[in-house]
Formats: structure tokens, sequence, C-alpha cells
């Protein structure tokens, strides 16, 4: 909500046009500073909102550098520089960062175990956006030394969390308004997001999908202004190269994007096996003994360390074999026991309750999948356009669409990872395929299915997108109305009235200007055989609101409770009425949807 | 505006309450710190990585120099990790791959850097090379001319002469010869005069195409530069006999040690140079006598070559009038037999054009009807052709 007046909070400089100018007393900078303060207090909240979305962005952007640099430099520290650990260090640094990790979450930072994107969610929706900041430093620590031990979890969710973190407490600190406090978490995630991931458009859309759970979100500017300002930081340091480079490639005929279809049901299966087995195991891994959590993630690093000693391609994020694997450097098989075992050390890693982000094993496994589809339709049908690369990078997308349920940012996130546009039509088809077969079998998306299994209902877009929305059309009757003018003879009035049973009449008076008159005020003139009255005499009330048929049925509840009925008027002339809708017509509208 | 204490998280301990001009005062002071000391990190970083990926290239050069290709797929792969985007570390990679026979994975890493720089020198032969170990000509030839008109950072002449020369041997390689004489010409012509050595392969690539006069333009000037080229002096000879400058073979055949001109390639043509060169009447400084001897002793030689064919063939030449083109020649050339004896003809020198193309005649007519002969046949057979009589 924006409010017209300036922000006038205790602490605020009044505004500059009030204030004596005595710069000649005050240092330079001083007045600079004063200057400056007072055009950003004396800013509308909205416009500030903007202000603190850059900042925000900027900080975000500070950390996820700060976080990426934290993980690459753990790595390289537990587990050595080569692709291929040695064999202590890829069985010892799991286990023992696991044990590291435990300690911590349960004894210094209990709120960094669990998904980041759920707790932002429920700081939007319980906690008024409170995130304590004590949790940013938790998954900051505990996610660079797990994921840098190579438990199978990914950086983006714990910097999409550190980035509400860090918007959390400016809004405290800076003393917003309490709904744009709730709000700012999500300017934050999306910012950190789309650091780490190095996709703005990804990042917004995601936060808009997954964290704040409706398209109708008032600080969209903010978000992407937030998201912006993040990567550009971000590149600065890091530099602006897309995570994967693939070579463009072109579908040359309809034909070819069958081999699509084959991925986008490879994929959905996948991401459901994958979905089923969380869902079935986290509750019974809740429930195991209180201790029992000092060992799970070592229990986790110690099982991925040793099916890293043969494959250590699934340790950590993965990132790197991702891009090897769209460089077309796996045979089919390994790509397959890839994919497979990358399931099962990511579900050992969140299972455990290890701190970590679903979003980069989610990338790997698709990516390995794609990879061994692509390799055996190409196998069987040499002339297929693209290579494994282009089949590993659908494939990316295809089980991040079916696995988060997110088709949307799927497939953007596939284009500004790897820079190419040209996989947007096959990545757009197997993403929808995956997404239906996810959706088709397993109801709940996994946030929501996290957030309920820990005792929380937060609204989904999905679930949005679910509900039918009813317009007036779905509620209005046609030719229930008769339409009355001004001269028009009140005999003749209340003989159509007979006519026909149940008919409401309304009086035109100009277009877009319409009242409604009771029949038993018409049959109070007609009972008067004095004189002959015209319709003009009844007494009418109004002017009636009008609706459109398009219009939502919710819109016209606000005021149906007011009037008898409203009319339903053409957009193209509101002297035309196409209907009349009342309150009983909408409230059994209503009634006939199901309930979700 | 809603009051501070409502924007206070519920449940929790309020915090110390500031202004907001401190507050944003406080964020801009951790901005510009966070700044620097994210600089500083990534700085810190940065050369870390730099000197891993440098170390780890390094030890996959010295791997792959020392033809440990596994061990260099390894070390290049660590190295790309560190520095995903190196231009250097891909294409060294994708170079191994192709030696380790995997050319199909190299060759999405080279797609890549063509994409960024697709005029590279570099990146074009080393795309061209994987399509012609697989096979794919179109493929090749485009990526070897990406690469000859490509850009090249050191020594860019001659290494556009270099992949020229690949991308001759490829296309005589795979017997596309129309295609491979326009790039061996335009390679030729590249060629520095000075250039002994690049003159030598140019005359080898076009004694390969069959390219005579050329070869033959090329060896004659090497052998002047060195006497005892031995390289150039067979390819001259070869060219010679091909010309059908037979005497001029002779030469070069003859300034050729032994060993080389016994080789299994040189012998014969050696031999049927000789003995063209023996019943060749036409050669200057031979006696009269001399001539209708030869052009005597060819007439009956190729007499009997066609009555050979003919048996062969089950044909009867007697039929008359004559009708197969054996018939026909040995008809004509019985005409003129009659009366030819060699003292005949060196009584009349002029007849020996005349004897010697019936000779040839005879020859060209079993050539046709049974092939190309052997031995002293051959050698007649292409005196007739060095003297411009094709075969039919």
């Amino acid at each position: 909500m924006t409010e017209p007046t300036a922000v006038t909070s205790p602490g605020a400089i009044p505004p500059a046009a009030n204030e004596p100018t005595n710069s000649s007393s005050k240092s330079g900078f001083r007045a600079m500073w004063e200057v400056w303060t007072n055009r950003v207090f004396t800013m509308r909240e909205d416009r500030f909102f903007l202000f603190l979305a850059v900042l925000i962005g900027i900080l975000s952007g500070l950390a996820v550098v700060c976080f990426r640099i934290a993980i690459e430099w753990t790595q390289i520290e537990l587990l050595g520089s080569s692709l291929s650990p040695t064999f202590p260090r890829v069985v010892l640094a799991p286990t023992l960062a696991g044990i590291a990790v435990a300690l911590l979450v349960i004894y210094a930072f209990p709120r960094a175990r669990g998904s980041g994107v759920n707790q932002t969610k429920s700081a939007v929706y319980v906690s008024n956006g409170y995130i304590p900041f004590n949790t940013v430093v938790g998954k900051f620590i505990t996610c660079a030394l797990a994921i840098g031990s190579g438990q199978s979890l990914g950086p983006e969710d714990p910097s999409l969390q550190m980035g509400a973190g860090i918007a959390s407490l400016i809004g405290r600190r800076l003393r917003l308004s309490q709904e744009k406090v709730r709000l700012i978490a999500p300017v934050g995630a999306a910012a950190g997001l789309a650091a780490a991931f190095n996709a703005p458009i990804s990042a917004v859309l995601f936060v808009l999908e997954e964290v704040i759970g409706t398209w109708s979100a008032g600080v969209l500017g903010a978000i992407v202004l937030a998201a912006i300002s993040s990567v550009v930081t971000m590149r600065a340091f890091l530099g602006p190269e897309s995570m994967f480079r693939v070579p463009p490639f072109r579908v040359a005929k309809p034909a070819d994007l069958l081999a699509y279809v084959v991925l986008g049901i490879v994929g959905g299966l996948a991401s459901l096996v994958f979905l089923k087995w969380l869902a079935y195991a986290r509750p019974r891994m809740q429930s195991l003994p209180r201790w029992t959590q000092h060992f799970q993630p070592a229990v986790a690093g110690l099982l991925i360390g040793i099916i890293g000693i043969r494959l250590p391609q699934v340790m950590g994020a993965g990132y790197p074999i991702i891009d090897q694997a769209m460089h077309g450097q796996f045979t089919w098989k390994l790509l397959l026991v890839l994919a497979a075992l990358k399931i099962l050390a990511t579900g050992f890693s969140f299972l455990s309750g290890t701190p970590g982000g679903m979003f980069a094993p989610s990338l790997f496994i698709g990516a390995m999948l794609g990879g061994a589809v692509g390799a055996i339709e190409q196998h069987f049908f040499p002339a297929l356009p693209g290579t494994v690369g282009t089949f590993a990078l659908v494939g990316m997308g295809t089980f991040f669409a079916g696995f988060l349920r997110v088709p949307i940012t799927s497939v953007f996130m596939v284009i500004e990872v790897s820079g190419n546009y040209t996989a947007i039509l096959p990545v757009m088809i197997s993403s929808l395929i995956a997404y239906g077969i996810s959706r088709s079998y397993i109801k709940v998306p996994l946030f929501d299915l996290l957030a309920r299994q820990d005792g929380l209902v937060l609204p989904s877009v999905e679930e949005q997108r679910e509900q039918m929305i009813l317009t007036v059309e779905d509620a209005m009757r046609v030719d229930a109305a008769l339409v009355l003018e001004r001269g028009d003879k009140i005999g003749e009035a209340i003989k159509k009235l007979e006519a026909k049973e149940g008919l409401l009449s309304f009086l035109r008076v100009r277009p877009g200007e319409w009242n409604f008159i009771e029949q038993s005020e018409l049959q109070r003139l007609a009972a008067d055989t004095s004189q002959s009255h015209t319709v003009e005499e009844a007494n009418s009330r109004g002017p009636l609101p009008f609706v459109f048929r398009d219009m939502s049925l919710e819109e016209a509840l606000h005021w149906a409770g007011d009037w008898p009925a409203l009319p339903v008027l053409s957009r193209a002339d509101l002297s035309k009425l196409e209907g009349v809708v009342t309150l009983d017509d909408i409230l059994k509208a209503f009634r006939k949807v199901p309930v979700a | 505006m809603s009051s501070p204490a409502n924007t206070i998280a519920v449940g929790k301990k309020s915090p110390r309450i500031y202004s907001r001009e401190a507050v944003l005062f406080g964020c801009i002071l951790l901005l510009v710190l966070f700044v620097l000391f994210t600089a500083a990190v990534s700085r810190m970083y940065h050369k870390k990585i730099h000197v891993l990926a440098d170390n780890w290239f390094d030890q996959g050069e010295a791997s792959f120099r020392a033809g440990d290709i596994k061990s260099a797929l390894t070390d290049y792969r660590n190295a790309m990790v560190y520095s995903p985007d190196n231009a250097k570390f891909q294409f060294h990679l994708a170079q191994a791959l192709a030696a380790a026979g995997r050319g199909d994975e190299g060759r999405s890493y080279l797609l890549n850097l063509l994409s960024e720089s697709p005029g590279s020198g570099d990146v074009n032969l080393a795309l061209a090379r994987i399509a012609a170990h697989k096979g794919l000509t179109s493929d090749a030839l485009r990526y070897y001319h990406g690469a000859i008109y490509g850009v090249w950072e050191n020594n860019p002449i001659e290494m556009r002469w270099q992949v020229r020369r690949e991308l001759a041997e490829y296309l005589l390689e795979r017997g596309l010869q129309q295609q491979a004489v326009p790039e061996i010409i335009a390679l030729a012509d590249s060629t520095p005069a000075d250039n002994i050595e690049q003159r030598r392969v140019v005359g080898n690539l076009l004694l390969r195409a069959k390219l005579w006069n050329r070869v033959l333009d090329v060896f004659r000037s090497l052998p002047a530069a060195n006497q005892n080229d031995e390289d150039a002096l067979l390819g001259a000879a070869t060219s010679a006999f091909n010309l059908g400058q037979y005497n001029a073979a002779l030469d070069y055949f003859d300034r050729l040690p032994e060993k080389d001109r016994n080789s299994p390639g040189a012998a014969e043509m050696y031999k049927t140079a000789q003995q063209i060169n023996e019943m060749n009447p036409f050669l200057p400084g031979l006696s009269r006598e001399a001539k209708a001897r030869r052009a005597a002793s060819a007439l009956s030689l190729a007499t009997v070559r066609v009555q050979q064919c003919a048996s062969q063939l089950g044909q009867s030449l007697s039929a008359t009038p004559p009708e197969t083109q054996l018939q026909k020649a040995l008809a004509d050339a019985k005409e003129l037999a009659a009366d030819e004896n060699w003292q005949n003809i060196a009584r009349h020198p002029e007849t020996v054009d005349e004897v010697m193309g019936h000779a040839f005649e005879m020859e060209n007519a079993a050539v046709a009807a049974c092939g190309e002969p052997e031995g002293v046949d051959q050698a007649l057979w292409l005196l007739g052709r060095s003297r411009g009589v094709s075969a039919q």
C-alpha cells in the first residue's frame, strides 16, 4: 500500500525545505549527508522501498559472493583441488564435517536446519517478515562446511535465505511499516537466489511462485531491482560468465521435438520417484530420537563418501560435473548411474537435516538424466539435432520443473544459466510434461509438503492455479430483467412483468445510470386508476453499481449485498443490459464450485 | 505509517531503537566495509584458483607431452574446474580428448570456442581434424578452410601453408582428386621459391595428384638447388615418364642412386623408359639404318601383338573385307609390310613415320580389344601415346 504523505518516523529529519541551511557551519561531508538523507527520507515509502531493494541487492550479492568463495575454499581444503579426491579425504571429510555441522545446528544455529524457502515463506506469512540474523550466519557457516565437505546439496537455497535474512534485518532496523517488513524478506530472497544462480529472471519468478505464492505481488518492482543489483554485484567479483556453456543448436523439424517429449516423461517419472522417497522418509527420520540428530549428517556424509570412492562426481553441488556432462564427457550408462546415485546422495544429505539446498542437486540429476536420454536417442536416431549437452541442458530444466514444481522458473532458468535461447522450445515442452506427471501423482509441491510436515500451511501458487476463478458470467441470469424507460406506461410494464415470473425491473435513466424499481412500487402506481402513470413517477433505487460479465464474482460481491440486484452491462454500450445478478445468484455460483 | 512498535517482530525482544538515518548510515558503512572485505577475499580466492588452475594445466601439459593422455585429461579437467572459461584450457582438453579417440567430446568444447571466436585458426583446425577423423568431409573442408583463412597468433603464413597441406593430403587420402587439385595448386602458388623443403612437399602432392607438368616444373628446379636431391630426381623422373618425356625420364633415373632406381615404384618405369628408348626410331642422332631397323621391328612386334590378341578373342584375322578394328589395323599393316622390310625403309626414310603409325594403330587396336599390354608392347604403345596417337 502506498501512502501519499511523506514518511515521518520519530527519528526522521524533517523535509529539507523546512530546514534552515547552515552548511557553512558544517563540514562538507555532513552537509552532503544531510541533503542526501533528507532526500531519502522525504521519499514516499514505496520509493524508499525501491531504494532499499537496491541496497539489499548489493548486500545480498556480496554475501553470496563470500558464501560461494567459502564453499569452494572449504572444498579445496577438505577434499583437495582435484575432481577425484583421494580415498581418506573422500570418506573422512564429509563424515567429520557432518559431525561439526550437526553440533553447530543443534547448539548454535538451530534455525539453520531446514528449507530456506519455507523459512522465508513462513517469515512472510507467519512471523511478519522476521528472520533472525543468527540464521544468516548459521546458514553461511554450516552450508559452506557441509557443501564444501562433499554433502550432496547446493548453495542456492541458503543464499536465498541469507538474502531474506539481510533484508529482514534492514527492514526491522529501519522500522518500516509492518507490511513492508513482511514483504522485504522476499526481496532479499530474490537477491540472494539471483546472485547464487547468476539468473535474475529465474530468481524473480521463483520468489513469486514459491516464496510469496502469488502473482499479484505489489513488490514486483523491488524484487526485480534487488535481483538485478545482486547479480551485478556478484558478477563484479565472480565474473559475468554463464554457469554452463552449451553450443547453440536448432530444432530442424517439429518431429525432432518428440525426442524431448521422451525426456519430459523420463524427467517427470524420476522427479516423482525422488519426491515420493523424500515424502515417505522425512517424517520417519524426524521421528527418530533427538540424540540421533547429532550423527545423522555424519552418517549421510559417510554414505556419500562411500559412493564417492568410486564416483566422486556425486559429491558437493556438482556444477563442474554438469558442465562435463554437457560436453558429452560421460557415457549414457555412467550418466544414468550418476543420476541414480545423486538422488540417493541428495536424499541422504537432505533427510539427515544437513543444511543446504536442493536446487543444485536437482539440476545435476536432471542434467545426467537428460544426457543419458539424449545419448540413447541419438544412438537410435543419429540425425537428431543437438548434442548430448543440449539434452543435458533441457534435462536440467525438466527435472527442476518436475521436482520443485516451478515450470515457468525452470524455462527461464535454463536460458539464463546457459545463455542459450535456442533450447527454449524443447525445455518448455519437456518441463511441462514433467510438471504434469509430477502433479498428477503428488498433489502437493515439495516445499508445501515440507511445510506441512513441519506443521505449517503456507499458500502456494499451484493451489491458486487450481482454484477456479468465478466471474459474473457464472452467476448472472439473462432474460431475467425488464428494462424500463422513463416514459413507459405503468400498465404496460405490469403486463410485461406478469407475462414472465421472476422478472426484475430496471429503469434506464441514461447510459451507465440504472435504477431498480420494486414490483410492488409499480403495482402501487397501477392500483391508482385515477390517472395514467409513467415509470418515471415510480420510486426507484439507484443509481445502481453495474458490473460486467468478465468481472470476478468476488468483486461483484462487494456491492451485491447492498442492492437487490446488479445490472450486468455491455462494455461496449453502457445502455445495454446483458443480464442481472443478485446476491443469491452469486452465493449459488460459489456453492457449486467444489472445495479444494 | 505504523508505529515502530508494530514493526517489530511478534514475540521477539524489542531491538534498541536507532534513528533511520543512523541505521541507513550504518548500512552504507557496512556496505562499504563489506565491499572492501569481499574484494580482498575475492582477490585472494582468484589468486589461489589461478595458481591451482595453472598448476593442473602444467601437469596436464607434461602428461600430454609424455603421451599419458588419460592423466592429461584428468589434469586438464581439474584445471577447468578453477577456470572453466579459459579458452586455452578448453582447447587443450579438446585436443587431448581427440588424441584419446574421443573427438566427439572434444568437439563440444571446440564448438563453444568457435562460437566465441569464429575466426580462430587453431580451433578451426582442431575441429577439422576431428571431422576428418570421423570422415565428415564437408565439415572437414569447412573447418580446414576456416583455419586457412582464420587468425593465427604465431607465424600465420606458415600455419596457413601447413593447414592447406594437411587439407590436400586429407583429400588425396580420401580419393577426392578433384577437390584436392585446387588446394594443391594454391599451395604451390603460396610456396616460397627459396623454401626447398616446402617445394619438395608440394612436388610430392602434385605427383600424387598427377599434375605432371607442375610436378616437373617443381622438381626440375629442385635438383638445380641440390644436385643429389633424390626425392626431386625421382619426382622429376616420374613426372617426365608420365608426360611421355621418356628420354628426360631416363636421364633423371640415371642420376638416381641404384637403390632408388630399383625401388618398387621406379624400377618398372625405368625399365619401360629404357625399352621405349631402345625402340624409339625418332630419337635424334640415330643412323638411317638404325631408324629403319627400329621401325620394322616395331611393325613386326605390333603385328604379333594383334595376332595374339585376335587369337585370345577367337577372332579370325583373314576376314574380307576386314570388320573389326583389329582386322582393319592388321590389313593396313600387311598391305604395307608386303613391300616394307627394313632395307626398303632405310632406302625411303620418309616412310618411318607411316610404318610407326601403323604399328601404333595396331597396338591401340589391341589395347582397345584386349587391354593394356606389358613389356615391350607396353613400351611401344606408350611411345605411340607420347607421339599423340591415342587409344580409341
